[in-house]
């Protein structure tokens, strides 16, 4: 039980915002989906939309074969009686009632008897470590308890399908990485259909089953986190996904042009198409001036600006013809900035896309 | 691959969508809300408004005898009578020209002292200062007109007759320019608008940080340049807007200019439109309220060009938003002594005096047996034959039920109406619904009391369709009186459901409640502060109403505030007094209960309201 299909659903505000556009999307049951995406890119409006808080313009919205919304006969189904469960961004907790009262209110519109209200309130409130603050009201809480309450209420009348808007951004980052873990916990023993809204990439890679990439309005791929990263599906794609984001190389008509000739010559198939180049931090390594490369490594001089340190590892930035560009190396770098150098990548690694921005896959050798 | 566009569905699915859509209003009711809000605000304050223009060029019963047109036809003869006729000066020009000056010169006196005042308590160390600034919103709760009863107890000589006052007990005699007329009425809109210069002042100067002074100290700024620099350019809205209201407040006050004026026959705008009103001549009495309409609402607007100047100010990040006092030094005593004055003229002196002249039978003479309680509670006054102290008078019970009932059920109209202006705007932001119902509910704001009233006595004095005649009924004081505050309630309730948001209530949706129950058990509890302050407020303005009420009251609908002024017409200043005294315990004990229950303070959440 969960499954939840749209089909073309479009919705505008006003006469010239695009919301979601035609959007496509099949989310089966049990998969924990993030919809991923910049601020503005019709990620809550989606999930709005799923709860039938907004209603689309047009297209439909089906769950478990029943359909909610269609665009042709309206709303069939009102929010009220969709059983899903909606988590706030902003949590919208009820600040008149207690935790304990907070997590009752569903299970009452469910006209669930007393006695067993109080046991599924114990045993929510003890699935996310609440349960000491059953009597205190919302404001007497911090931050990551409103959070885990608002989880809660929504949790209590066990919902097929559970919508969390950017749940984790008002925590500081400690509590972020302790609430991702919870949730994935939570996930795996509930086994319920969770859309996920975040534009943290790290969240989504971290803890779905599935991305689906956004951007203005648009789907732009829906994969496996592994595969969004390895095969991102546009460019869109590749630069939302990863940080530092992937190093990109199109023709400009300047000296970056030399850089994007010099990467073609390393392909025979499907040489024509090839249009923009992009290349992961990680994937590049720094190498003296004149290093001889084999032939599955692409080789070309660039300048050493600045070194970042983050802890773990560090970024170089590099200035190849007059782009910049970031490399993640782990081990201390052996340079000084503001001295010449030259890049490395393995061909292998490189992301090739057409002039559509569509990503060129080959199929054998490269 | 194509959805089909609404055009081309067929009309059966349309059909059916509309059946769907019927289904589900009860689950979604605002369009409905929306919609009746909206017809019910458009009729009530757009339709009175509307339709005294057209009286100001249409003929109508009472005139028709008078001028001999037909009723119903259109003419020039009231623009023409009340602008450019033999009597335009004595009808028109003359009392606009004397509230114009009126309330410059009011304005120009209450300002610079409001100003110094709220300087002195935001920026100095004035001691007590924290006092001083919640005592001097009692003035300002304090009814317009109470300072004008305070003055003639006082002040009145013999051209009025009746029982000597203060001053002709002491054996001075006033002469009738310092009893009636320009000069009292003068001074007392100006002490009574004094605190609410010091208020909206003392806002003002304290949204500027501090930090912006100093970043010029740090630059190498005067004192007086950071003053003349930055200070001042800073203010200058606030100033302009505190100049406009002030202004606009005088403009539309009846009680000040009927008390001291009426002796003799000094008439500004507002009692010249009252007069021609008792005169009987509907058209003239238009033309001077439309006047008096578009004066008050070209004010505003201006005001509202200043405020939205000030805007533009306002900069982000006033998080760390200090004042740095300045200290006052040898000034101290001076000081104090000023702003100690202040409290006792504007609030101490005119109490004091009406609560003496409340329990003596001849004011300002100090013996123990001139002292009673008769006015109070004796069932015969021996001096005034016929009537009973405070609370056996029949006529003072009569309005003071009234006055609660039509105050309170407009205050709940309000409050209640407020709410669901609220809930509609926030509900359905960026929609032309939402700002029509800002707009609309915001209007009665621009429009001065006494032209309000004009306005809705002439809609509403008639049948109009399955609405009766409502002319000396209490419905319609209710509906005057609810329109008229019905700006501050709508405001307090977007604010209050803006600081709410949609999510609450759209969280109990998805949890599976329905409408009613969000409500009532969501929308509602969160809200209850709100609205008992969006009720409690305007019932507090209801209490001490006198220029929207001065027209409808009829001998069956006479309230507390008419009273006071047929009293003082007929002599009775004890029981007038006790009146006034009355009002002020009202208020004062409402204003009390309020701040407990919701747990706001006054001095603190004063808005421009
Ligand atoms: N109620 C609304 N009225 C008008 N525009 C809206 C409304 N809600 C969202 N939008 C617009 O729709 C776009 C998508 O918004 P949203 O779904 O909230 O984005 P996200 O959640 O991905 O940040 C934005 O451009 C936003 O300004
Ligand atoms: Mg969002």
């Amino acid at each position: 039980m969960g499954t939840i299909e749209l089909k073309h659903i479009t919705k505008t505000f006003g006469p010239t915002v695009k919301a979601v556009d035609n959007l496509n999307l099949t989310i089966e049951s049990g998969h924990f989906i993030c919809l991923l995406g910049p601020s503005g890119c019709g990620k809550t409006t989606t999930l709005r939309m799923i709860a039938g808080l907004d209603m689309p313009d047009a297209g439909e919205i089906i769950l478990d074969g029943k359909t909610l919304f269609s665009g042709e006969k309206g709303n069939l189904v009102p929010t009220e009686k969709r059983e899903l469960g909606l988590v706030f961004q902003s949590y919208a907790l009820w600040p008149h009632m207690t935790v304990a009262q907070n997590v009752s209110f569903g299970l009452e519109m469910r006209n669930v008897d007393k006695s067993k209200r109080k046991k599924i309130i114990g045993d929510v409130l003890d699935l996310l470590h609440i349960n000491q603050l059953e009597n205190r009201y919302p404001s007497q809480l911090s931050g990551g308890q409103q959070q885990r309450v608002a989880l809660a209420r929504m949790l209590a009348v066990s919902p097929d399908v559970l919508l969390l808007d950017e749940p984790l951004s008002n925590l500081d980052a400690k509590l972020r990485l302790e609430m991702r873990a919870e949730l994935k916990r939570l996930h795996e023993t509930l086994g319920n259909t969770i859309i996920y809204v975040t534009h943290d990439q790290l969240e989504a890679m971290t803890m779905s089953t599935k991305i689906a990439v956004m951007h203005e309005g648009l789907l732009q791929q829906c994969a496996p986190p592994m595969d969004i990263y390895r095969k991102p599906g546009n460019v869109t794609v590749a630069e939302f996904v990863g940080s530092p984001p992937m190093n990109l190389f199109s023709h400009t008509g300047g000296k970056q042009d030399a850089v994007v000739e010099s990467i073609k010559k390393c392909y025979t198939e499907q040489k024509e198409r090839i249009d923009i180049i992009g290349v992961r931090p990680e994937d590049i390594k720094v190498v003296p001036r004149g290093t001889e490369v084999g032939e599955d490594t692409w080789y070309y001089p660039a300048e050493v600006q600045t070194l970042l340190p983050t802890g773990s590892e560090w970024i170089i930035s590099l200035l190849v013809e007059d782009v910049m560009v970031f490399a993640s190396v782990a081990d201390d770098p052996e340079y000084k900035p503001k001295t010449p150098a030259a890049i490395a990548v393995k061909k292998n690694t490189v992301h090739l896309f057409d002039s559509q921005r569509q990503r060129i896959d080959f199929s054998g050798s490269r | 691959m194509n959805q089909p566009s609404s055009k081309d569905r067929t009309p059966i699915l349309r059909i059916e969508r509309f059946q769907n859509w019927l289904r589900f209003i009860r689950y979604e009711p605002i369009a409905l809300v929306a919609a009746i809000v909206t017809v019910l605000l458009t009729y009530l304050v757009l339709a009175p408004v509307g339709s005294m223009l057209v009286d100001t060029v249409r003929v109508q019963i009472r005139d028709s005898a008078t001028t001999g047109l037909e009723v119903g036809s259109y003419t020039t003869y009231f623009l023409h009578r009340v602008f450019v006729s033999r009597v335009s000066d004595r009808l028109f020009w003359t009392p606009l020209a004397r509230t114009l000056i009126i309330a410059s010169v009011v304005t120009l006196a209450a300002l610079p002292f409001g100003a110094f005042l709220a300087w002195l308590t935001v920026r100095t160390d004035l001691p007590g200062k924290k006092i001083l600034s919640s005592a001097m919103v009692i003035p300002y709760m304090l009814p317009s007109w109470t300072f004008a009863v305070a003055w003639l107890n006082i002040m009145k000589n013999r051209r009025l007759g009746g029982l000597p006052s203060i001053a002709e007990s002491f054996g001075f005699s006033p002469p009738d320019w310092l009893a009636y007329g320009a000069f009292p009425i003068i001074v007392c809109q100006a002490l009574h608008l004094f605190p609410f210069a010091y208020l909206l002042f003392g806002n003002a100067l304290r949204s500027v940080d501090s930090q912006m002074e100093d970043s010029a100290r740090i630059l190498g700024a005067q004192k007086g340049v950071i003053a003349r620099r930055i200070i001042l350019p800073l203010l200058k809205p606030a100033l302009l807007s505190a100049f406009l209201l002030t202004f606009s407040r005088v403009l539309g006050s009846f009680g000040t200019p009927y008390i001291l004026g009426s002796p003799v026959r000094y008439l500004l705008l507002p009692t010249a439109l009252y007069s021609s009103f008792q005169v009987g001549t509907p058209g003239v009495s238009a033309v001077i309220a439309s006047v008096t309409i578009l004066l008050g609402m070209s004010l505003i607007a201006l005001d509202m060009y200043f405020v939205r100047e000030y805007r533009r100010f306002v900069t982000v990040g006033g998080k760390g938003s200090m004042s740095r006092l300045s200290a006052l030094g040898k000034w101290k005593w001076p000081a104090i002594i000023f702003a100690g004055l202040a409290f006792i003229i504007t609030t101490i002196i005119p109490l004091v005096t009406i609560i003496l002249t409340s329990i003596m039978y001849r004011p300002g003479v100090f013996s123990l047996s001139n002292f009673t309680l008769d006015f109070w509670f004796g069932r015969y006054i021996s001096i005034m034959p016929g009537q009973q102290g405070l609370f056996l008078n029949q006529s003072i019970i009569a309005a003071a039920w009234n006055s609660f009932r039509i105050a309170g059920a407009a205050a709940v109209i309000c409050g209640i109406t407020g709410l669901f202006v609220g809930y509609v705007v926030v509900k359905m932001p960026n929609s032309k619904t939402s700002a029509f119902l800002r707009q609309v509910s915001f209007l009665p704001y621009l429009v001065p009391s006494i032209g309000f009233a004009a306005a809705c006595l002439s809609f509403f004095a008639v049948r109009r369709g399955p609405v009766p005649s409502l002319y000396g009924t209490l419905t319609l004081l209710i509906i005057v009186m609810s329109i008229k505050y019905l700006p501050f309630a709508s405001r307090s309730g977007i604010s209050a459901m803006m600081q709410m948001g949609n999510e609450p209530e759209e969280a109990a949706r998805v949890a599976g409640a329905s409408w009613g129950k969000r409500m009532s058990r969501i929308v509602i509890p969160i809200q209850k502060h709100a609205l008992i302050t969006a009720i409690m407020l305007p019932f507090i303005s209801g209490m001490k109403e006198q220029s929207l009420v001065i027209m409808l009251a009829t001998p069956g609908t006479e309230v507390m505030t008419t009273q006071i002024l047929r009293f003082i017409e007929y002599g009775f200043s004890q029981l007038a007094n006790a009146t006034v005294l009355a009002i002020v315990v009202i208020i004062f004990f409402v204003t009390f209960l309020m701040e407990r229950i919701t747990g706001s303070n006054l001095a603190s959440g004063f808005s421009r309201s």
